[in-house]
């Protein structure tokens, strides 16, 4: 019984990672893609680890090894994982959460709640800038639409229709709502937040994933960093959520 | 401004000082008593937990209103984020531990190492660039050395510098602070510094009793007679689930100081020099981001000093809140929050010297 217990706790882990990385996309909601190859591997040798326990006779088990773990523990530390000889501690029934977590109970990626207490990322500053293509509207994203408005001094982005995506966050103060991205280097601990403010259309509901359309809302110098990085919508239409969420890229739809 | 500012840095200095003498005293009550009411309420917080996450099992699908505030996502979403990527450099680590164990001639490192203790601390700190990876990993490693017969201040100091030092964090760290390699030459020296000086610290000061009797007795892992493949598997699995639960409790812990407190705050600490140092330091602490991302988190920190934005990139992979889960669970309650103490104030000790050097 305690056998399986111990053999439960990696099999499940280690199917969670397989389900979340292999067979489905869900990883992209709390990791980066790059850490895909590290998650199929630790999935699967947790379950190498679990099969190759569970084939191996129960006789053929050094049982005085599990014991002195127990064992020693027992003499001056029952601090949770002193009193089971087979080693089980205690504290790792904790792993049960991750594990029916990834299999059946993902939570959903980060969004507004997360956005609206988060702190800005940084727009880096561009010395010299490309001349637009002329495509109408021009599709850009938050962090190009910022930097165009708040640091190009060639004004090529006045009067030009662009095309932003995005989900809403609500905004305080000030009028209007934003447009929001959650942008994380690692894992979802680290977000930061993107966003640009948009003005004319009453706030769509919290979360929804949007693309706008429409230009420059005047408000400060353009191309100097009193300008604001805002937007007066002409149309807005809803869009399933991409699959780069957490990125401020132009978005991949998923393959439906 | 400076008049204000100023007694504040030297009172918390002031306080730093006998929290560090009394790391170095006696305690105040016998070990077991604490040791075994905190592992009861470990247990019952287990306990609740589980029962919270049968609940979240049996409702969640029906859709109860308070697993579906937007908080108790994210939360969730944290929680989870943290756990998953650390998993795969938990695994490396408990998988590197066991091999040391069973494979690993008993006395080799220990032959290898200097055998003055006090040579063989800078060494171990030096070694700990081989390790890539993030601070996961190094915590079990460290286990395993002692246990094959390293010097706990040399296997500490290891364990403190392997996730700050290696080439990975290192070229996320010039990549985070582009222009700027004096950033990546402070992390390095003040990790080391760092890492050296509380090795120095154990011998001095440190107490084998504040240990686990398992690492006290120092059994080597493989025994005539047992096969190294089983005695491997064992150590692995086992390593991993105690290591895997307190490396849950910890990411619970991170993503509840995520969730609840927001990122406005930072910029209330971000004007005062005096307060901002120990602020990204605590920061560090309880943000618990992986050393192979810390860096991009400290240049999103902008209002800070730069001084402060290394302390930040020294105590993280030193000391956080899922390490200090880890090094309890590993080494023991008594030594976890010592050894956390200490490193924390050496640590920034060192960012402010080094830091005040170059800026």
């Amino acid at each position: 019984m305690k056998r399986a217990v111990q053999n439960l706790l990696p099999a499940l882990t280690g199917a969670g990672l397989l389900h979340t990385a292999l067979f489905t996309d869900l990883y992209l909601r709390y990791v980066k893609a790059g850490l895909r190859p590290l998650l199929i591997g630790s999935g699967a040798v947790l379950l190498l680890l679990a099969l190759t326990a569970a084939v191996t006779p129960a006789g053929r088990r050094p049982a005085e090894h599990a014991d002195d773990h127990g064992h020693a523990d027992s003499h001056g530390h029952p601090d949770g994982h002193g009193h089971d000889h087979t080693g089980t501690p205690r504290v790792a029934w904790l792993l049960l959460l991750p594990a029916l977590g990834m299999l059946c109970f993902a939570p959903p990626a980060l969004g507004a709640y997360t956005a609206a207490r988060a702190s800005d990322k940084p727009v880096a500053v561009q010395r010299g800038f490309a001349p637009l293509p002329a495509t109408s509207p021009l599709p850009l994203t938050l962090t190009e639409f910022t930097k165009r408005v708040r640091q190009d001094r060639s004004l090529a982005i006045e009067g030009r229709t662009v095309r932003l995506t995005g989900f809403v966050t609500p905004a305080g103060r000030g009028g209007g709502w934003y447009l929001t991205r959650i942008v994380f280097s690692c894992c979802a601990a680290d977000s930061q937040t993107v966003r640009v403010r948009v003005h004319g259309r009453p706030a769509p509901p919290a979360d929804t994933w949007l693309e706008v359309t429409g230009t420059w809302h005047p408000r400060g110098t353009l191309g100097t960093p009193t300008a604001q990085a805002a937007l007066d919508v002409r149309d807005a239409r809803p869009i399933a959520p991409p699959v780069n969420a957490y990125t401020d890229d132009l978005p991949l739809t998923p393959s439906s | 401004m400076e008049k204000t500012d100023h007694p504040a840095g030297v009172a918390r200095c002031v306080t730093a000082e006998p929290a560090g003498t009394t790391v170095a005293g006696g305690r105040a009550r016998p070990p077991g008593v604490r040791s075994w009411r905190l592992g009861v309420r470990l247990w019952w917080l287990g306990a609740a937990l589980l029962a919270a996450a049968c609940a979240a099992a049996v409702l969640g699908p029906a859709g109860t209103s308070w697993l579906e505030h937007p908080a108790v996502q994210a939360w969730r979403t944290v929680s989870l984020a943290i756990t998953v990527q650390a998993l795969p450099f938990l695994l490396l680590g408990t998988a590197l531990s066991g091999a040391i164990n069973a494979f690993v001639p008993a006395g080799l490192f220990a032959r290898v190492l200097p055998k003055r203790p006090a040579l063989a601390v800078p060494v171990a700190g030096a070694a700990g660039a081989v390790l890539p990876g993030c601070e996961c990993a190094s915590v079990p490693v460290a286990s395993s050395l002692i246990r094959q017969g390293v010097p706990p201040a040399a296997a500490f100091a290891f364990l403190l510098s392997a996730p700050a030092v290696n080439p990975v964090v290192l070229t996320a760290t010039a990549v985070a602070f582009p222009g700027n390699p004096a950033m990546v030459a402070a992390r390095l020296l003040a990790s080391l510094t760092t890492a050296a000086v509380m090795g120095w610290l154990w011998l001095w000061l440190g107490k084998e009793e504040w240990l686990r009797p398992l690492l006290r007795h120092r059994h080597t892992g493989h025994r005539p007679g047992h096969s190294r493949w089983t005695e491997f598997r064992l150590g692995f699995r086992h390593d991993f689930l105690h290591a895997g639960g307190f490396l849950v409790l910890g990411a619970m812990a991170a993503a509840t100081f995520d969730v609840t407190v927001p990122g406005t705050v930072l910029d209330a600490f971000s004007g005062s020099p005096w307060l901002s140092v120990p602020f990204l330091a605590g920061l560090a602490v309880l943000l618990a981001v992986c050393s192979e991302a810390d860096a991009f988190v400290a240049a999103s920190l902008t209002g800070f000093s730069p001084t402060a934005r290394l302390a930040f990139l020294v105590v993280g992979p030193m000391v956080d809140l899922k390490l200090i889960a880890l090094q309890a669970g590993t080494f023991g309650r008594a030594f976890a929050w010592r050894f956390c103490t200490a490193t924390t104030v050496v640590a920034v000790a060192a960012s402010v010297l080094i830091g005040g050097a170059l800026w």
